[in-house]
């Protein structure tokens, strides 16, 4: 005959049950959930777009001054970047070159920000496109990541205040740099 | 409380439980990027190559017939400047002299696994601008040779437009100078060079001397083991990304060439193909589509694909892409068990933890089992390596190993494999200063 399962007995399974539910529960519903969240750390949030602040940072130009955005800070601004290496970053920069050096006339700056690339490389290659804009060395990727750019050419253009008028990811084309400026605020 | 419902609870409870968590065991073994399987590699300590104050960089490693392990990379050279082109430095600046573009290519040995290494042998006996990144120097071994090639930038100056260098040296370190190889000049970069089965070379790069609708090419050129030319250059493709490193595998003693590489069609959707020749790289077939990621890019990803055959004919091939949305961006495989003809759908290796490009390499142990390295951010923003394996079952994935520390960037690894000796290097980066990381694993046999 069985020994009937007193009420003290009764609480244990239950509490049991209970218990081994809400852990294999807890399991099922989290596994997928840290997975995903490994992979996709930091994916979610959005790129620094049109009416956001331009992030600030502080860098080296190619001769080893100081080259922050601040120092931008009160015209508009079109900052490009770029690297040494990359096919349409080339393909664009006479035209960048180019609004560059009508800048002071148009009431507006130009910004080169180097990304993946050495001091030398970009040194060779402002020489030899005749570049007349600053140029900032983003070696180590900070700016290149705080804009969540995956790889040059891309262009923002940002007013006098800071904020992001324009962005353009890829190569630009003369009228959207014309565009861009215009929406940053300058007198073209 | 009522004692059989308790009882008939709880027994409902606890099979629930077993079931959800069966489920939740079935469901992650499914899953292609479950952490079961094979255990993580061990890999013994890191080691550098090359002169730290000259900043080595883009290593390419490879086993030579003898079973030493040859690695080439590039590093800077001593004179800063060809004579009155060094630009003008402000007083201000970081040092007295601009720092040079010039570098050289390095080549050197171990026979002790990478544990200890040969003294550097300079390849480029003229002091030029080597290339690296995802275009430094290759080594391919036939006849106690090593054969070396790399790109320079073209007469202008641009390194878009470059030329194809190459260089044999005998088993004291001598090279013969360096000749270019492209017919057309200034108009070709991302050099490969493999030792065929019957023991001549094949060199392939990314052409531009046809600036066309479809602006590169995928242009051969053969060469015997005593370096001289067995072929003119010929194209084999066209349609080519401009700026991504091209892949490359045998099988039938050299006479089937599997060539892996970056596409990009008129709407600049940047999907990666496979070229598969029959008759010794003389031709190829039409490109097969390995997957339709949906890349739209109008830039330069700078990453290209890798393959590797293993014994049963099986050809795998890892890439990065960011697919349609960032959400999809990582690093992919997938695997053909029909000669080339299809290929699986893409799996995903590790995905994106940031907006960042990513660079990925793959081997093939003599066992099947596929080795993949790349790059990817890790928890504090900076580019590190990671790997995984998967085994020859072709479902069951390491999990995922983490073998850099940069303090940097960590980027563009590399891999050899012979026997039970896995290594893998890569550049790191922190400012102005690179170095070249190696690490070592032994693999189960």
């Amino acid at each position: 005959m069985k020994k009937p399962i007193s009420g003290r007995s009764s609480r244990w399974i239950l509490a049991t049950g209970l218990c081994s539910l809400f852990w294999c529960s807890a399991v099922l519903i989290l596994t997928p959930a840290i997975t995903w969240s490994q992979h996709t750390h930091g994916t979610q949030s959005s790129a620094p777009g049109v009416g956001a602040p331009a992030i600030a940072f502080d860098l080296k130009s190619v001769d080893g001054n100081s080259v922050g955005l601040a120092s931008f800070r009160g015209k508009p601004l079109m900052m490009n970047f770029f690297a040494s290496w990359c096919d349409p970053c080339r393909d664009e920069m006479p035209l960048i070159n180019e609004l560059a050096g009508k800048a002071g006339k148009g009431g507006y700056a130009v910004l080169g920000v180097a990304v993946e690339d050495t001091r030398a490389a970009i040194m060779q290659y402002a020489q030899e496109a005749k570049l007349v804009f600053p140029i900032a060395l983003d070696l180590n990727s900070t700016v290149k990541r705080a804009y969540r750019i995956f790889g040059p050419p891309a262009t923002f253009f940002i007013d006098g205040q800071g904020t992001i008028r324009d962005v353009v990811i890829g190569p630009i084309t003369p009228e959207r740099a014309r565009e861009g400026l215009k929406k940053a605020g300058a007198s073209l | 409380m009522n004692t059989p419902f308790a009882r008939t609870f709880a027994a409902i409870a606890v099979y629930l439980s077993l079931c959800l968590a069966l489920a939740a065991c079935s469901a992650d073994l499914r899953s292609p990027d479950s952490n079961r399987g094979s255990g993580p590699l061990s890999f013994g300590p890191e080691q550098r190559l090359g002169a730290n104050e000259k900043n080595p960089a883009t290593p390419f490693l490879r086993y030579s017939p003898d079973g030493r392990l040859f690695a080439v990379w590039t590093e800077d050279h001593d004179t800063p400047w060809p004579q009155g082109s060094q630009p003008a430095m402000h007083q201000h600046g970081s040092g007295d002299r601009a720092p040079s573009p010039m570098r050289n290519a390095l080549l050197a040995w171990s026979a002790d696994g990478g544990k200890t290494w040969s003294s550097p042998w300079r390849v480029n006996s003229v002091v030029e601008a080597v290339q690296g990144e995802e275009n430094g120097p290759k080594v391919a071994f036939a006849d106690n040779k090593a054969y070396v090639v790399w790109s320079i930038p073209g007469e202008k100056g641009d390194k878009t437009r470059a030329n194809i260098r190459f260089a044999m040296g005998d088993e004291k370190g001598h090279f013969i100078p360096a000749r270019t190889l492209n017919e057309v000049k200034d108009a070709a970069r991302f050099p490969i060079i493999e030792t065929t089965p019957d023991g001549n070379l094949l060199v392939a790069w990314i052409d531009r001397r046809i600036d066309g609708p479809k602006p590169r090419q995928l242009y051969l050129m053969r060469l015997k083991n005593d370096g001289q030319a067995l072929t003119k250059n010929y194209q084999v493709g066209e349609g080519l990304c401009e700026c991504c490193k091209l892949g490359i595998s045998f099988a039938d003693s050299g006479k089937t060439v599997y060539m892996v590489d970056r596409e990009v069609d008129g709407n600049k959707i940047r999907n990666h193909v496979l070229r598969k020749s029959t008759d010794s790289a003389t031709s190829f077939g039409a490109p097969v589509e390995i997957s339709d990621d949906g890349w739209q890019v109008p830039s330069c990803p700078h990453s290209g694909p890798s393959i590797g055959r293993d014994s049963r004919g099986q050809l795998h091939v890892s890439w990065f892409t960011l697919g349609r949305s960032e959400q999809e961006a990582g690093i992919y495989y997938s695997v053909s068990k029909d000669d080339g003809k299809s290929f699986a759908p893409r799996q995903l290796v590790q995905a994106n933890t940031a907006p960042e490009t990513l660079y990925a390499t793959l081997a093939v142990g003599n066992d099947d089992r596929v080795y993949l390295a790349w790059s990817n951010l890790d928890s504090d923003n900076k580019a590190q390596i990671f790997m995984r394996t998967l085994a020859a079952d072709g479902r069951t994935w390491s999990p995922l190993q983490q073998i850099s520390r940069a303090k940097g960037n960590a980027g563009r690894p590399v891999l050899a494999l012979m026997k039970n000796q896995l290594q893998v290097a890569w550049t790191e980066t922190i400012g102005e200063d690179s170095r070249v990381v190696l690490r070592s694993a032994t693999v189960d046999k």
